[in-house]
């Protein structure tokens, strides 16, 4: 044992290893890249939900001009563009959805970036938050792995370092990187369901596109409600409306009725990085930026409760372009009786939730509210 | 530590570097103390098993080589066989044997049972070590000097948990006359290591999804179309998991400057079960060949003792495999087939060449291979049955095997009747950089597809 390989060996697979991972990239690159395999996802898959609402959204921009105000939030910013459609006119504003559910300021970020390439297509874009102050829950805003699969298809090589490290946690920062590099890892599960029936799936995604904006218009929700639900905030014991469900439990029980966690500012710093990426990109533009405090549930949780350190939302309205609504706009919806659980409205909720947001967005752009 | 995590990856990058990078006389004492802390990072606590074998059958091996030849050598290779037979029955074979035991004179199922762990790979170092041993008693071999060069033979990590079996003569003809390995070497070792990652993490594993959905519930899965995918999903899983973890182990050890023997040769192009036998973890059926069938008489003493030899030795296999009368039918399965065909090919040798038969014979030879590896893969006899009756059943059922399932299949037969007629894999690791540079980015891009990394499945040779 007394020599080692000769070195143009190691250096010939040095070289070919480089080449061969260069070529994965590119590989990838084709299959993933090129915006084809986006338009062939599962739709009722995240990614696939969050492309369908983007290309949708792309195809009303050539409809509606420049008369566009386009609303961000999860599965709470709940309105419908039937309540508004019925309302004598004229509309002003045409408002459209460009939100998902369970997504955040940070899959917003990107899905805007390529919804609005030039910062001008819209007059606002409006994001509806739970509170105007900061309040760190349960969950840490940053390890969201949902992120990665709401944006993957729209990530950049130049933004796979950024990316992965707005995730905290060392595990979901290699997954963010390992997939925003090599986005065939994120889809591997798509493309294997895709493989194993490719007809079924370009006959139901051809379906989706053709039919969903029907679908969503439609949609009605339940007009089931919470009447009945009382808590008392001092020992957090909830009296559930009879016969109420595991989800409605589970809503009260997780986004009311629970013990304050501590405050660290992990929401302020989250809410200003992604919020401020946003606005920065419409420095000088004529689109404005809107926040919205969204009704805050069938019972307000009492401001006591938590020692809010923060206003991520209110430092921002110093910032050219941003409005904030008034932040009492929706209370009026606080009750029982317009929400179906513990964080989302119901029909009757949403149809009057609908209007006030159309007033109100029409109010602020204009500086004249519709009576 | 799996081959398959990033873990082991690391752990071979240090290796690589301290070898390489160490003086000559330290290289051995790297690669025994990095193949004690491989078994060590498994269980610690059987690394004092290992030594103890290891201490056994290196004594065993001078004494018997002083010895002369008579009762007393004789003795000495018993005591030395009996030692390792010993170790792995009790660690293997106890709770089997106690269980039969108390069904015959009608005790409880677990009266005499004990809860023992199996110390990883067993089957494979006993038998290595018992390979030296025999060779060196029957003289074909000389005793080694030096307990390292003995004990690095024994626990060599890239082959220490499931083989390939080595002979001593090939792993110390390259260890006691070390060269660096050569520039093909290298090329063929890295391409080795990623083509059986992508063989296990690609193939295996998906295939491992469907086979464990079926055996995992097969009253759930009615129907032959839902057994046969699910047995050939098994059948997928077993070979591309045991040769993509024995190609990985070559790749190492070529990248060490070590060569072991080819394990796998396309076995599911076989043309018969004796065929099948030659191409399927060959160190193992050559070494039962060399050490069980020969000295058993092999085919020396008539028609019938060769049948006779043929079904002891695959019922000895079939055992070899797990203690459970699972293995000893697919043992005897097997050894019944090589009987067969042995009673109908009479002394013919078998042929290879390609005619226009050989696919019917290839499909036929396929589909009892696949019979037999119900019973490997069963969780008992009752459910091997269920599992037949499912198969020869005359309701349809759901196929269990996705499009690109089957895809992968007609890739991997592709694959290897390119191999077998083109020999592809030396060409292209022998190939021009962008070449072996592309062969290798679609492996990568097969595992990034195709493997499975949510779970780390471990491979399934590893408990024996």
């Amino acid at each position: 044992m007394d020599s080692t390989p000769r070195r143009s060996h190691w250096h010939r697979l040095l070289v070919a290893c480089l080449a061969a991972c260069v070529g994965v990239i590119a590989l990838d690159s084709l299959l993933f890249r090129t915006g084809f395999y986006a338009t062939i996802l599962e739709p009722d898959s995240s990614t696939g939900l969050f492309e369908m609402i983007l290309r949708r959204e792309l195809n009303a921009q050539e409809h509606h001009g420049n008369r566009m105000v386009v609303t961000f939030g999860n599965s709470r910013l709940a309105w419908s563009p039937k309540v508004l459609d019925q309302r004598p006119g004229p509309h002003k504003y045409i408002l459209r959805q460009g939100g998902i559910a369970g997504s955040d300021a940070r899959a917003w970020y990107y899905m805007i970036r390529d919804l609005d390439p030039t910062a001008r297509r819209y007059r606002a874009l409006v994001f509806g938050v739970d509170d105007y102050d900061d309040e760190d829950r349960y969950f840490n805003p940053n390890d969201d792995i949902r992120a990665l699969h709401y944006t993957i298809a729209r990530l950049r090589l130049a933004d796979v370092f950024q990316f992965a490290r707005s995730f905290d946690s060392r595990e979901l920062q290699i997954a963010a990187l390992r997939g925003g590099l090599l986005k065939g890892i994120v889809f591997q599960n798509d493309l294997q369901a895709f493989l194993a029936n490719p007809g079924k799936r370009l006959a139901y995604v051809r379906q989706c596109d053709r039919d969903w904006n029907t679908w969503v218009y439609d949609f009605e929700e339940t007009t089931g409600s919470m009447a009945g639900l009382q808590i008392d905030w001092k020992t957090l014991k909830v009296t559930f409306p009879p016969g109420a469900n595991d989800d409605q439990r589970a809503t009260v029980n997780s986004f009311l009725a629970h013990e304050p966690e501590p405050q660290i500012g992990r929401l302020a710093a989250f809410q200003r990085t992604w919020y401020g990426r946003i606005i920065d990109r419409y420095r000088g533009s004529p689109t404005k930026i809107v926040f919205m405090r969204l009704a805050r549930g069938p019972l307000p949780r009492p401001a006591n409760l938590v020692h809010k350190l923060s206003s991520s939302i209110r430092e921002m309205a110093s910032r050219p372009n941003v409005i904030l609504l008034d932040e009492h706009a929706f209370e009026s919806l606080e009750q029982p009786e317009l929400y179906r659980d513990g964080m989302h409205l119901n029909r009757e909720g949403i149809r009057r939730f609908s209007c006030m947001l159309e007033d109100e967005v029409q109010r602020v752009l204009d500086g004249a509210g519709r009576n | 530590m799996l081959f398959n995590t990033t873990h082991f990856f690391l752990f071979l990058v240090v290796v690589l570097a301290l070898f390489y990078a160490s003086p000559r006389a330290l290289r051995r004492y790297i690669l025994l103390l990095a193949s004690y802390y491989f078994y060590g990072s498994w269980n610690v606590r059987f690394i004092p098993l290992l030594l103890t074998l290891t201490a056994i059958d290196y004594t065993a091996g001078l004494w018997i080589e002083r010895t002369p030849v008579g009762p007393r050598r004789k003795g000495l290779l018993i005591l030395s066989l009996s030692a390792n037979l010993g170790f792995l029955g009790f660690f293997k074979y106890y709770n089997f044997l106690a269980d039969n035991l108390c069904l015959l004179i009608g005790k409880p199922p677990e009266s005499f049972f004990w809860d023992i762990v199996l110390p990883l790979g067993i089957s494979f170092h006993t038998f290595q070590s018992m390979s030296y041993v025999i060779d060196v008693y029957r003289g074909k071999q000389k005793a080694v000097r030096d307990p390292i060069d003995y004990a690095l033979f024994i626990c060599f990590f890239p082959q220490l948990v499931a083989g390939p079996i080595v002979r001593a003569r090939d792993f110390f003809r390259d260890l006691l006359d070390w060269h660096p390995p050569t520039g093909d070497d290298v090329s063929q070792g890295l391409l080795l290591v990623f083509f059986g990652l992508t063989k296990k993490m690609a193939f295996a594993d998906n295939f491992a999804k469907v086979a464990n959905e079926y055996f995992g519930n097969v009253a759930a899965h009615p129907g032959w179309h839902a057994a046969w995918s699910g047995v050939i999903a098994f059948g997928m899983q077993i070979y591309f998991d045991f040769s993509g973890y024995t190609d990985m182990a070559i790749g190492m050890a070529k990248l060490l400057g070590f060569h072991f023997p080819v394990n796998f040769r396309r076995p599911y192009l076989a043309s018969s079960i004796t065929d099948f036998w030659r191409r399927w973890h060959i160190s193992l059926s050559s070494w039962l060949r060399d050490y069980l069938y020969i000295s058993l008489g092999g085919n020396r003493k008539g028609h019938w003792m060769t049948y006779r030899n043929l079904l002891l030795t695959m019922l000895l296999g079939g055992l070899w495999h797990g203690a459970s009368w699972n293995f000893l039918i697919w043992g005897g399965y097997h050894g019944g087939l090589l009987a067969v065909e042995r009673a109908v090919r009479g002394d013919r040798p078998i042929s290879d060449k390609w005619t226009w038969l050989y696919p019917l014979k290839a499909a036929v030879t396929f589909l009892l291979v696949m019979i037999g590896w119900v019973f490997f893969r069963a969780a008992g006899l009752a459910q091997s049955r269920q599992v037949l009756g499912q198969m020869f059943s005359r309701v349809n059922g759901r196929d269990l095997l996705s499009f690109w399932h089957v895809g992968l299949i007609v890739l991997a037969l592709l694959l290897a009747v390119a191999e077998e007629k083109l020999d592809w894999f030396d060409r292209v690791a022998r190939g021009p950089a962008w070449v072996y540079a592309t062969a290798l980015a679609v492996m990568f891009f097969c595992l990034e597809l195709f493997g499975v990394m949510e779970a780390n499945i471990p491979f399934i040779y590893f408990q024996f």
